[in-house]
């Protein structure tokens, strides 16, 4: 916009360097942990670099234990939650994505009308799910695994989902409704006259145009419930139920899982994500706004 | 009598019944995992509610016991202190860190701005339970990845104890949150730039006004909006930080990184899993937080209802 000094150019490049050197740090050290032995890294604790390459840590997990490679050769132990990575996956995938699926349906259903028509009790609704969204889980988790317990609902998908897709479902809602409060009402008018009921004006003609929207809130939907822990956590405490964050959580404090153990399988839960997050930058980086501003 | 007589199912609703109707899923949802939950948390933390009381499905009415003992636990006030320490560190240093960062990345002619834009969402990437290993692995006394970075580029003689030392333990754990939590308040003050018109901008250098004078005339008058925003929803999550104490110190060393959500949790669910207590202490933490939301909704409801 303005002319800058060539002085002034080089300490915005060195701040650049900066910001990129802080975001990529955690992320090149999980690389980098993930690749070697934990021979090789208590071999040299002041080496960056790894002394020798290696992926038997992803073949152990991947394998669920059977192939160990030469790093794992001599190892008696190995956490069964490392064997469930596949289980652990799946069920990761399954709730993420029936949690995306339920919350942008019911979503969708009360953005639209909470931004459509205006009435005492739908701006009520409204201002409840801007609150909602501030309940910290933690205060849900101990009567949500009372609940469940007494119901026999501990250990069960269906209950995680149950549990995540009602915490997820107010912000959902506030990413849609600004979007629905900008497309032009005269479109359902219009419908409307040719015979359509409000339905089928809605699912017609306002959805389609929502598409953009439903793939923000979509994919915000699909990464918090891929990350989301304590509901889990709590919830589930069988290897046959839990998520990816659960085994990952459940590795902290085990001493007999070293570093690179740790870091191949962050790096697995991650990737999904990762890759989410880089297609679909644009979609992420509206929802984000607009869950936020408008609401 | 001679009208054709339209099925239910076809016949229009009213607008306001139709309203109710396609609200009913989401109503059901509040109602079941949202309301009945924190009012159910209301009621076991005014009974005396352990394993044992679990498996006999019976809770003694204790009154506001279970608030006295947690009061009364020197190592709730810990938690709590712990806590604002916590979320004022983090809320600030991603309040100053976003506003710098957006200007960076609007810096449109600087190729390397193009760069930190693209990785800027990165972090959001990450599942905090993995974000909290991989700084557990950085900040390792003998083995982690920042020491070795630091000794490489000579500057530092001995490993530094980044996590373990229970004076530096609370601020090392601040670093990972505000690493993950900070592509958030950069898009929206990045957004919030977009909307400032140009012309101000051409008006300003027109006038003669320099570089600071631009920022504290036209940008930050125009941002404060949106950082009040950040700083409300901020504030509010940090005072929920788990995932990253678990990963790196499980409210160690000692009782250094304990915080509000540890305690509720760790009360609960490790024995004697005094479930009362927990849920005492997780709905002090939540209204708490309640307070702040109410805050919230003045702040973005203000030009709509007043």
């Amino acid at each position: 916009m303005f002319k800058k000094t060539p002085t002034a150019r080089l300490m915005l490049h060195i701040a650049n360097l900066m910001v990129i050197f802080f975001i990529l740090l955690p992320v090149v050290a999980v690389f980098i942990g993930s690749i070697q032995s934990e021979k090789a890294l208590q071999a040299d604790t002041r080496r960056v670099l790894p002394l020798e390459v290696t992926l038997d840590n992803f073949t152990v997990i991947l394998t669920k234990g059977e192939q160990k490679g030469r790093i794992f050769e001599q190892v008696t132990y190995l956490p069964d939650n490392i064997k469930n990575f596949y289980v652990a996956f799946a069920n990761s995938a399954i709730v993420a994505i029936s949690v995306t699926v339920l919350t942008l349906l019911f979503g969708a259903l009360s953005a639209y009308t909470l931004a459509r028509l205006r009435y005492r009790w739908t701006l009520f609704l409204l201002q409840a799910n801007i609150v909602a969204r501030f309940v910290p889980v933690i205060v849900l988790m101990i009567p949500l695994y009372v609940v469940m317990r007494s119901v026999g609902q501990l250990n069960s998908l269906s209950g995680v989902i149950i549990a995540e897709t009602g915490f997820l479902l107010p912000y959902a809602i506030l990413i849609l409704a600004p979007y629905f409060d900008t497309i032009p009402g005269e479109l359902e008018e219009a419908a409307r006259i040719d015979g359509c009921t409000r339905f089928s004006a809605f699912v017609r003609i306002v959805l389609p145009l929502a598409t953009p929207a439903l793939a923000a809130c979509g994919v915000i939907m699909f990464i918090i419930s891929w990350h989301e822990l304590l509901i889990p956590l709590i919830l589930n405490a069988r290897p046959n139920f839990m998520t990816l964050p659960v085994v990952i959580a459940s590795l902290v404090g085990d001493v007999h899982v070293f570093f690179n153990l740790m870091m191949a399988i962050c790096l697995l839960a991650l990737a999904p994500t990762v890759v989410l997050v880089a297609l679909l930058q644009k979609y992420i980086v509206e929802g984000l706004s607009a869950g936020a501003v408008k609401g | 009598m001679n009208r054709v007589r339209i099925p239910w199912f076809r016949r229009e609703m009213s607008a306001g019944r139709f309203a109710l109707v396609m609200n009913l899923p989401t109503l059901i949802c509040l109602g079941l995992v949202l309301a009945y939950p924190v009012g159910y948390a209301a009621w076991l933390s005014v009974h005396r509610v352990g394993l044992a009381q679990l498996r006999r499905g019976e809770f003694a009415f204790t009154g506001w016991e279970n608030y006295g003992r947690v009061l009364e636990d020197p190592l709730f006030w810990v938690a709590i202190k712990n806590t604002l320490v916590f979320t004022v560190i983090t809320v600030g240093s991603e309040i100053v860190l976003a506003v710098a960062i957006a200007l960076l990345i609007n810096q449109t002619s600087i190729w390397t701005s193009r760069i930190t834009r693209f990785l800027i969402l990165l972090p959001y990437a990450i599942p905090p339970i993995c974000n909290g290993l991989i700084w557990s692995f950085l900040y390792s006394f003998q083995f982690g990845f920042l020491n070795r970075i630091l000794f490489s580029l000579g500057l530092i003689n001995d490993p530094v104890n980044w996590a373990g030392n229970p004076d530096t333990a609370l601020y090392a754990v601040t670093v990972p949150y505000i690493w993950r939590t900070l592509p958030f308040a950069i898009i929206l003050v990045h957004a919030a730039l977009q909307g400032i018109p140009r012309e101000l901008y051409e008006q300003a250098a027109i006038d003669g006004a320099n570089a600071w004078h631009r920022f504290t005339k036209i940008t930050w008058p125009m941002l404060q909006q949106i950082i009040a925003i950040i700083l409300i929803l901020r504030t509010a999550f940090a005072f929920a930080v788990f995932e990253e104490i678990l990963a790196i110190t499980q409210g160690g060393p000692g009782d250094a990184t304990w915080v509000a959500a540890w305690y509720s949790y760790k009360i609960t669910f490790a024995p004697p899993n005094n479930f009362g207590m927990g849920s005492a202490s997780a709905f002090i933490l939540t209204l708490m937080i309640a307070a702040i939301a109410l805050v919230y909704l003045r702040l973005i409801y203000r030009r709509v209802t007043l």
